[in-house]
Order: C-alpha cells, then structure tokens, then sequence
C-alpha cells in the first residue's frame, strides 16, 4: 500500500487524539509502524503465526496503556520497547521448551532446518547453490540460537535492524553500555560457533 | 589505543558505533598492528557471512494482521485511573529489582494509592443514578456536592445543568466542525447522527474530518449513517491508506448486503493494490452471499493482471 503525506501527521497530535479515546488516531500510529514490528517479529520467531501474535499483543497493550506514554522518548521507542519485551518472552520460551516443528534432529545428531530441506522447485533454481545457501543459513540459524535471549534481542536489532545502540539500550530498559557488552559477548559466541565453517 | 582496548570494541568499530576519535585511534593502530587487523578482519568476516535479507512481509499478512487488531481494538478499553499504573510498575520492577530502596519506596506509593483509591466519596449521585431520575429533572447533568448545615434543615446542592444551546454558522467554522464531529461519535439519535455525516461529507479534504466518517464507516450501528459516510469517503480511496482499509474492512465485514456492494464498487479505484486484490478473489470464491460473489467477479474480470 502507498503512504500517502496524510498518514504521515504529526505524531504527537495523533499520540493525544489516541490518549483520548480515539480509536481512529490510534490506528493512524499503527500504520507508521506495524511494518517494521511485524518485519521484526517475523524475522526473530520465523513464523507468521508468532509474528501475528506478537503484533497483535504489543499494539493491543499499547493501545490500553498509551495512556501512560509521557512524550519522555520518541514513540518508536515505546513501542518498540514493549515489542522487544514480548520478543524476548517469546525466546525465553522458545528455549525453556527446546522444541521448534521446523527443526528436526537427524541420525547423527545434526539439527537440520526442514524448511530448507524442501525442493526447490522453481525454474531457473539452482541446486548447488541452493544446497550451500541452507546449508549456511542452518549453521548461522544454529549459531543465533546459542545466544541467550537477550543477547539475541540486542544482535537482531543490531545487525539486521540497524538500531543504534544507545536506541537498543532504551528499548531494552538498559544502558547504552550494557547494551555494547552484550553485542560483544553475541558476536564473541557468533565467531565460535561459525568458525569451522569459514 | 592498546591491542586489549581493540579486541574489547572491535564490534563496535565493526558496527560504526565508536565515536569519531575512538574510530580514528582505532585505524591508526590497525595500520601498525597485524594481530589487531585480523581480529578486526574475522569479525568484518563474520558480519558479512550472517548478512542476509529479511523476510518481506507480504501484502496479505499484513492486511490480515491488521484487520485482526482492528477487530480486537472494538472490544479493547484503554487503561484509566488506577489500573494505569499497573503497566507502569511492571515495568518500572525490571528496571528496580537492584535497587531495594526504590522498590520499597515504590511499595509504599502502592500502599498508599491502594488506600486512596479505596475511598468512595459518599452522597454524590453518579451518572448512572442521575440518569434514573424522571424527565422533569433531565436538565440537570450531575450532581457535584451535597453539604447540610449541622443542627438544621439547610441543604446546599452544587450541581451542574444542561443548557439547550444553538451554534449557527459556517462549515468552516471550527465550533461548528467541532460540534458536528462529535454528534456524528457520540448522538444517542441516528437521525442527528445522519444529519451530521451528511454535512461532514461536504468538507472530506479536512483530516480530523476523515477521520470521523471513517469511524462511522467502521463503528455507527445504523446502516443509513454508515453508507452515507462510505458515500463521502469514496473519492480517497486511491489516495488515503486508511480510507482503503476502512472501506476494505466494510466490505468483508459489514452486516449490510448494500453497504458491502458499495464498497466493492468504491475500491475499483484502488485495484492495483494487491490487498484489494486478494479480497475480491477471496470474496468471488467463499463468500456467503452470490450477489457479493457475482460483483467480486465482475470487478476482477475487468481488472489488468498485474504480476
């Protein structure tokens, strides 16, 4: 769908008109940013039914507490703090559960993705290089979930979502400071676990 | 600049978070510095190899998305009074949990708010109570204060009245807009409602406006004050994304057979979207109604196939 100047209105009148009650001027917010929350709620949980889930939850609790928003950060970064915490929950469920349907294990103890296990049947689709694209993407898909949850927040906003730190930091109710350790130790990992492969 | 001070903050140079003289510090030692290079070349290395596009969201999630919130927000209430903190303190307890004295401070405010808020001022009529009354007191709006002088019959009442009022002036005029925006949300009397939106559509271009038959559209239980609003949003489809998702929302789910095929008809402008695509062809396939079903085909029967 095509942006249009109009949905573009000032945020602050939008932000005041949805604190009173208009529903109208809430959905006009929504639209500024359900892209980028959707993009990232699919990239991190690699469903859409989760992704939905998470967007859904996040703009309805935004919704019932924007109240509460007092103009002390941008409206990005609120809403981008709740989703992130609902991200976060979702990891940490992910990996108190240990299950994944797409992931299965083979007979030699390899994690494989079945996803990228499906043919590839397109014309034009080549088949070596489509081997080695999943087979790197199964390897870095593995090396991202040895990070704990939080060091997996900070690198996903980081490397695929172009945030400042300082932002990630606000985000995650933290400092810029932990924020830069915290992408340390993630990349730290990162190289251990992909250094056979390069 | 030291080779411990390079391979604690490689990631940052890598990720253009150092500050200008650090990152210079940093590339002047790079230059005398083989081991330092490397590092800083494997974790180069290892940011191109997790390169890799996202996931693009396709046109049907979101829509689908979007549409499902929509549907949520009608029955969600915003947080007021006391249950606005709720969040609040969900919140601020992450932050405070190192912080003892601020959690016992913010027990406190707990406390204190819980025994605050359990006071209920007495002898003052609520809404609901003055709204029980008969019609010879429909003038008075509420009851504020009833205070009775001690040792006698003297009561003093402050309460506030309705005063019937008319406003006469131009569309343009802001008090007439304003008065006009909130019979068309708040009238107990569709026929005012009607009237008001039948105004309104005169003066679409105006945002807070739209806005306003767009709610109709969405939310006003009288069929007549939501086709008369469709009627005045039609020209913006092409135009305005929320005039679209309105007119989108009250085609799959309008309880009225006439409404729906209007909205077929309004959304011809906006074709090349590929959401209103997917609705028709899903609408020509399933839908309930042939009528419905029949107009769906016809309007995607005349569309150009757009890959």
């Amino acid at each position: 769908m095509i942006s249009t100047p109009l949905s573009r209105v000032d945020d602050t009148d939008l932000i005041r008109q949805a604190q009173q009650g208009d529903r109208a001027a809430f959905e006009a917010l929504v639209r500024q940013y359900d892209q980028a929350v959707l993009r990232l709620a699919l990239h991190l949980t690699g469903s859409e039914a989760d992704a939905q889930d998470i967007y859904q939850e996040a703009f309805l609790k935004a919704y019932r507490h924007v109240g509460n928003f007092r103009f002390e950060c941008s409206f990005y970064t609120w809403i981008y703090r709740i989703v992130t915490n609902l991200c976060l929950d979702h990891l940490r469920r992910r990996q108190t559960r240990k299950e994944d349907a797409a992931v299965v294990t083979d007979s030699e103890g390899e994690e494989y993705s079945v996803i990228d296990n499906v043919a590839d049947e397109r014309a034009g689709a080549n088949p070596e290089r489509d081997l080695m694209r999943r087979e790197l993407g199964g390897k870095i898909a593995k090396a991202l979930n040895r990070l704990t949850p939080r060091e997996r927040m900070v690198f996903e906003l980081k490397h695929y979502q172009g945030l400042k730190l300082r932002t990630i930091g606000e985000m995650l109710n933290t400092t810029e400071e932990t924020a830069k350790n915290t992408l340390f130790r993630a990349t730290q990992k990162l190289r251990g676990a992909l250094a056979p492969m390069r | 600049m030291n080779c411990e001070w390079v391979k604690n903050n490689g990631a940052l140079y890598v990720y253009d978070e150092l500050a200008d003289d650090a990152r210079h510090e940093l590339e002047m030692h790079l230059h005398k510095c083989e081991g330092c290079k490397a590092e800083v070349g494997a974790l180069q290395g290892l940011k191109t190899a997790m390169y890799e596009p996202l996931p693009e969201v396709s046109p049907n999630l979101l829509a689908a998305s979007r549409m499902r919130l929509q549907e949520a927000l009608e029955t969600a209430e915003q947080a007021r009074g006391f249950s606005r903190w709720t969040m609040d303190l969900a919140g601020w307890m992450r932050q405070v949990r190192f912080q003892p004295a601020l959690a016992v401070v913010l027990l406190m405010i707990g406390f204190a708010g819980g025994a605050l808020t359990s006071f209920i001022p007495r002898n003052v009529v609520t809404p609901n109570q003055a709204a029980d009354q008969d019609s010879s007191q429909a003038a008075i709006a509420s009851i504020r204060g009833i205070t009775q002088t001690p040792g006698t019959n003297n009561v003093q009442i402050s309460y506030d009245r309705l005063v019937q009022d008319t406003a006469q002036g131009s569309l343009d005029d802001p008090k007439i807009q304003q008065l006009l925006l909130y019979a068309a949300r708040s009238n107990y009397n569709s026929g005012v409602r009607l009237d008001s939106i039948d105004v309104l559509t005169q003066k679409p271009q105006d945002n807070h406006i739209r806005e306003a038959l767009i709610f109709a559209l969405r939310y006003d239980k009288n069929p007549g004050v939501r086709l008369k609003a469709l009627a005045g949003l039609k020209d913006f489809v092409r135009e305005d994304v929320r005039v679209r998702d309105a007119v989108l929302e009250a085609l799959l789910r309008d309880s009225n057979s006439g409404i729906r095929s209007e909205a077929i008809r309004a959304l011809r402008p906006a074709s090349a979207d590929s959401s209103v695509r997917a609705t028709l062809r899903a609408l020509a396939e399933q839908d309930s109604n042939p009528y419905i079903r029949t107009e769906s085909r016809r309007v995607l029967a005349t569309l150009p196939e757009i890959d």
